[in-house]
């Protein structure tokens, strides 16, 4: 019987090669998206991991783990910025020969050496020396290998110290191993780099079930493609004797043939596809090609898994034939969906409902499973409602129709619902999990940091040394810069004026418009301020004003129209006060703001950060929530266009299908446009009908996650939203109307006359 | 001499319509019975009940001594490959495999090696005039040829009934008569039993005997006399 299967899938004349080759096609682009969604998931774990590293202090996690070194390593971790990248900075000074090594490297680097990655050495030999490699003490000696970069474009640098020179840096610790905990880990020291492995188990959960799904939908669509005629082979077969565990056995043998060949095809693809899929910015960050990897049981799973799993639907769907041999000739009409359909879809709803009203659970698993169960319950719960949606749509249309095409449209929806709803339960799914993300990425800009208005505070370099700590006090300070460092700064071209404000404990400010109440404040000379009029102005007669202590600790407002208090502050104390933050406005172009921002961190090297503007202060903020819209972005684009195949797939499936009684109505004089609307009809209905219900249940299951996660009210996507859901069933009626060509081709007198 | 096929007070609905109501028939060994009606009136019910393709919903339908609506629906199946023959109007052929496959398949179905069930096929597509056409599949293949296959199919097992419903449905007369010849000739030389629903007199008159179906019930047409075994009305039966 294998012999025979194998015989009717590879040679049972061109028709059967052609199946064959569509539905491996098909199941390979299937299974190469799988492959490609699974991969990246790893290859963002891989990623974050690798941030972990740079996350170590003297506190982290695994530094007391075993394995540590006896020598430790005199340790100051920072960052840096150039033209709005980020640069990783580890200033090392090893106490023996067995100090630790941070990864990517064979050793520390001795005094005056630097390892740095390929990505910062490019730019050191393209950037003017006085914009970026002067921040650098010494020479490069190698380049930091992957092991110690999140990404082929991270910019890394580890300089190499004396002991002596790491006293002098504040801020350095000492460390006996790196740290190996991702960023956002519990335990784990978390700024901000990376996507937090709380956050990324929640969004790679949902990622992979919305990806998941349409996957299983369009592959499954893909090897029920001429279902019919093959179930019309089988009834043959079983009326001259083949036994249903025959016919079983043949069905599954041709499923697997060509799941397996798809299989092949999609593992191929994959691969042919990896290096310029890992260039793709998944999370902002491009992958480094060998980490889209794949693990043995991700590989056995789908190399094994998608043969099973064909076999196993080719099974499910021969049940009637394998009732009666006369399942050609004799058809039972399958019995209608009930209305039970929609309890997994209310039970979804009701389970983030619960959470909502009750409070989400306290542990990380707890929230993940609490999340996961919902949504998925959503979605299966969605497919498994389509076919009644669409039934009930359908009896209505047909209660109405007055038309000959809507009547046969309408009539084979009600008759058939599951086989319509299938065509579009792509779609269907696709449109959710775009409402969703929509939502909730609108949701979530709301809480992203207003920037500071004013074109010149925007562009105004903050060096800044004054902290302010979670229970709102100060710390912090830097002695007064010397007389040489502001003479460079102010021969910067481009840059307007410099001003230093100067810390004065005990000094607060309280301005609504920019929400701050008793705010730790510093003290400015007006004179240097009438310089920089992007940070405000002293009132008349004022020689010193009182400013807050830390413009980016404040809420948005423009700057340059404040008029800041007066502060009773004598020119001479003025003078020996201590340095709360040096400010460089500048005219905002790339040369200045870097030769400005190099000059500071030669001037003040260990400061409580690199020296950033108001306005990449801003954009660092939101930066983690750039790279979850970019995986939504990604997960959106890819699920439409999975959904996309499907339909496209399924309508050409259902027409090859039914060729026969579409020719026969032809030659009865039925005309092409009364097909035509029949087309549209059967795939337009259940599209519609469960689309609504589709982006009604993404908005409310958004609200509920909304109210519980993020402790927000959901707000309406802007819209792009609404313009790309229409789109995007624009985009399934013009496929639809694709297969137009197809249809007048089948159904020509000679089909009616040969099949 | 005992039936070899008989139907006892057979009984069969769809849904809510009756097509047999308790019809009674019993065919003898070698004997060609003509089953007549008009439309609808259920005899292609009764021969897919007498088959084992339907199980009644009352009644008995026996084979060879052995009832068969008690058998699992593997039991039938098998039944079916290694008694029965089937030749019906259309639809029949597998069209991805070529004229001798599908000759060949009740035999690789059996279990029967692929040459030797390959040779086989070819000897019956020679004995029906369809030599050199074994490589064609269905589609290549005219409508008399196409069924002429199906009766090579429906014989290559050697048979004890041949089941044929409406076998010249789709033909012209000549094409048609010449199915029957050939179908007929080849039962009476292996001894098979042949059941012939038509609704055609010309057909009816390859038979022995001609029964006629009406409202779901057997009755007596005519009563050529059979060629081997006993033939019974739905009267005679018990």
């Amino acid at each position: 019987m294998i012999r025979l299967g194998l015989r009717l899938a590879v040679s049972g004349g061109r028709e059967a090669v052609v199946r064959l080759v569509i539905v491996a096609i098909a199941v390979g682009i299937g299974v190469g998206l799988l492959l490609t969604a699974v991969s990246a998931a790893n290859a963002v774990n891989t990623q974050n991991d690798r941030y972990a590293w740079l996350d170590t202090s003297a506190s982290s996690p695994s530094q007391t783990g075993s394995g540590g070194a006896s020598a430790p390593l005199r340790l100051l971790l920072t960052t840096d910025e150039f033209g709005g990248q980020t640069i990783y900075r580890a200033d090392v000074a090893a106490t023996g020969p067995d100090s630790p090594v941070p990864p990517g490297i064979p050793q520390d680097p001795g005094p005056g050496q630097y390892y740095i990655s390929p990505a910062l050495s490019a730019l050191l030999r393209n950037a003017p020396a006085d914009e970026l490699a002067d921040r650098y003490p010494g020479h490069q000696t190698g380049l930091i290998g992957q092991a110690g970069l999140p990404s082929p474009d991270s910019l890394v640098i580890v300089v190499g110290r004396s002991a002596a020179q790491m006293s002098h840096l504040p801020g350095a610790t000492e460390v006996t191993s790196f740290n190996t905990t991702p960023p956002g880990s519990n335990g784990g020291v978390n700024r901000g780099d990376g996507l937090g492995a709380k956050g990324l188990d929640l969004v790679l959960s949902v990622v992979a079930l919305a990806l998941l799904l349409p996957v299983l939908i369009f592959i499954g669509t893909a090897t029920r493609l001429s279902a019919a005629r093959r179930e019309q082979r089988f009834a043959a077969m079983r009326l001259v004797g083949a036994t249903p565990r025959q016919i079983s056995l043949i069905a599954a043998v041709e499923s697997a043939v060509a799941a397996a060949a798809g299989v092949a095809i999609g593992f191929g693809l994959f691969f042919v596809l990896r290096v310029p899929l890992a260039a793709i910015p998944f999370t902002s960050q491009p992958f480094f090609p060998a980490e889209l990897s794949l693990s043995l049981p991700d590989i056995l799973a789908v190399a094994v898994g998608v043969p099973a799993a064909a076999a196993v639907v080719a099974r499910l769907a021969l049940r009637r034939v394998n009732i009666s041999p006369l399942g050609v000739t004799r058809r039972v009409t399958p019995a209608p969906p009930r209305a039970w359909r929609v309890l997994p879809l209310l039970a979804g709803l009701a389970d983030l409902g619960f959470f909502a009203v009750h409070g989400e659970p306290a542990s990380n698993s707890g929230q993940v499973l609490a999340f996961t169960t919902g949504f998925a319950l959503i979605m299966i719960g969605l497919v498994i409602a389509g076919p009644w949606l669409t039934m009930t749509g359908a009896r209505v249309l047909a209660r109405r129709a007055s038309r000959a095409s809507t009547l046969i449209a309408a009539r084979r929806l009600a008759d058939d619902p599951r086989a319509a709803f299938r065509a579009v339960s792509g779609l269907v799914l696709a449109l959710f999990i775009f409402t969703v993300a929509a939502a909730l990425i609108a949701t979530q800009d709301t809480k992203k940091v207003t920037p500071v208005d004013g074109a010149t505070a925007g562009n105004t370099l903050i060096d800044q040394f004054l902290t302010i700590t979670d229970g709102g006090s100060a710390t912090g300070s830097a002695p007064p810069p010397p007389a040489t460092v502001l003479t460079r700064l102010r021969k910067i071209p481009g840059v307007q004026g410099v001003v230093e404000f100067q810390a004065d404990p005990g000094l607060t400010i309280t301005n609504p418009q920019l929400q701050i109440q008793g705010f730790p404040a510093a003290v400015v000379s007006c004179a240097q301020l009438a310089g920089v009029p992007g940070l405000g102005r002293c009132p008349a007669g004022a020689a010193a004003a009182k400013v807050p202590a830390s413009l980016t600790d404040i809420g948005g407002g423009n700057l340059a129209e404040f008029t800041w208090p007066a502060a009773d502050v004598p020119a001479r104390r003025l003078d020996s006060l201590p340095l709360a933050s040096l400010d460089v406005a500048t005219n905002g172009s790339q040369p200045a703001i870097e030769q400005a921002r190099t000059v500071l961190e030669n001037a003040y090297p260990a400061g409580t950060g690199s020296p950033q503007t108001l306005g990449e202060d801003t954009a660092a903020a939101n930066g983690a929530d750039n790279a979850f819209q970019q995986l939504a972005d990604v997960v959106i684009l890819t699920s439409l266009a999975i959904a996309g195949c499907t339909l496209a797939v399924s309508v050409a499936g259902g027409l090859a299908d039914r060729k026969r009684p579409f020719s026969l109505l032809r030659l009865t004089g039925a005309r092409l446009g009364m097909l035509r609307r029949v087309i549209v009809l059967e795939s337009a209905v259940p599209l519609l009908a469960v689309a609504a219900v589709a982006i009604g249940t993404g908005f409310a299951a958004s609200a509920m996650y909304a109210t519980m996660e993020m402790r927000l009210s959901l707000v309406s996507p802007g819209a792009a939203y609404y313009i790309l859901t229409s789109a995007g069933i624009v985009l399934a009626l013009v496929l639809i109307l694709a297969t137009f060509p197809m249809l007048r081709r089948i159904t020509g007198p000679e089909t009616a006359r040969t099949e | 001499m005992s039936a070899i096929i008989e139907a006892r007070g057979v009984v069969k609905s769809f849904g809510q319509t009756p097509a047999l109501r308790g019809a009674c028939i019993a065919v003898g060994p070698g004997e060609i019975v003509a089953v007549m009606g008009p439309s609808g009136s259920g005899k292609s019910t009764l021969l897919h009940c007498l088959s084992g393709i339907l199980v009644p919903d009352q009644g008995e339908a026996w084979f060879a001594g052995q009832r068969l609506d008690t058998l699992t629906e593997t039991q039938r199946s098998e039944v079916r490959r290694d008694k029965f023959g089937f030749v019906f109007q259309s639809g029949q052929l597998v069209p991805e495999l070529t004229a001798e496959e599908n000759v060949a398949l009740p035999l690789l179905l059996g279990g029967a090696r692929r040459a030797a069930a390959l040779a086989e096929a070819r000897a019956w597509l020679g004995r029906l005039g369809l030599d050199g056409l074994g490589r064609r599949r269905s589609g290549e293949l005219s409508g008399g040829q196409a069924q002429r296959v199906a009766l090579a199919r429906g014989m290559v097992g050697g048979p004890q009934v041949l089941f044929a419903d409406e076998p010249t449905g789709s033909l012209d007369s000549v094409s048609g008569e010449m199915v029957m010849s050939l179908m007929t000739r080849a039962a009476r030389e292996q001894g098979s039993t042949v059941i012939l629903v038509t609704h055609d007199a010309r057909v009816a008159a390859y038979a022995d005997r001609e029964v006629i179906v009406r409202d779901g019930t057997v009755g007596s047409l005519t009563g050529a006399a059979p060629s081997a075994g006993t033939a019974q009305s739905s009267e005679a039966a018990r």
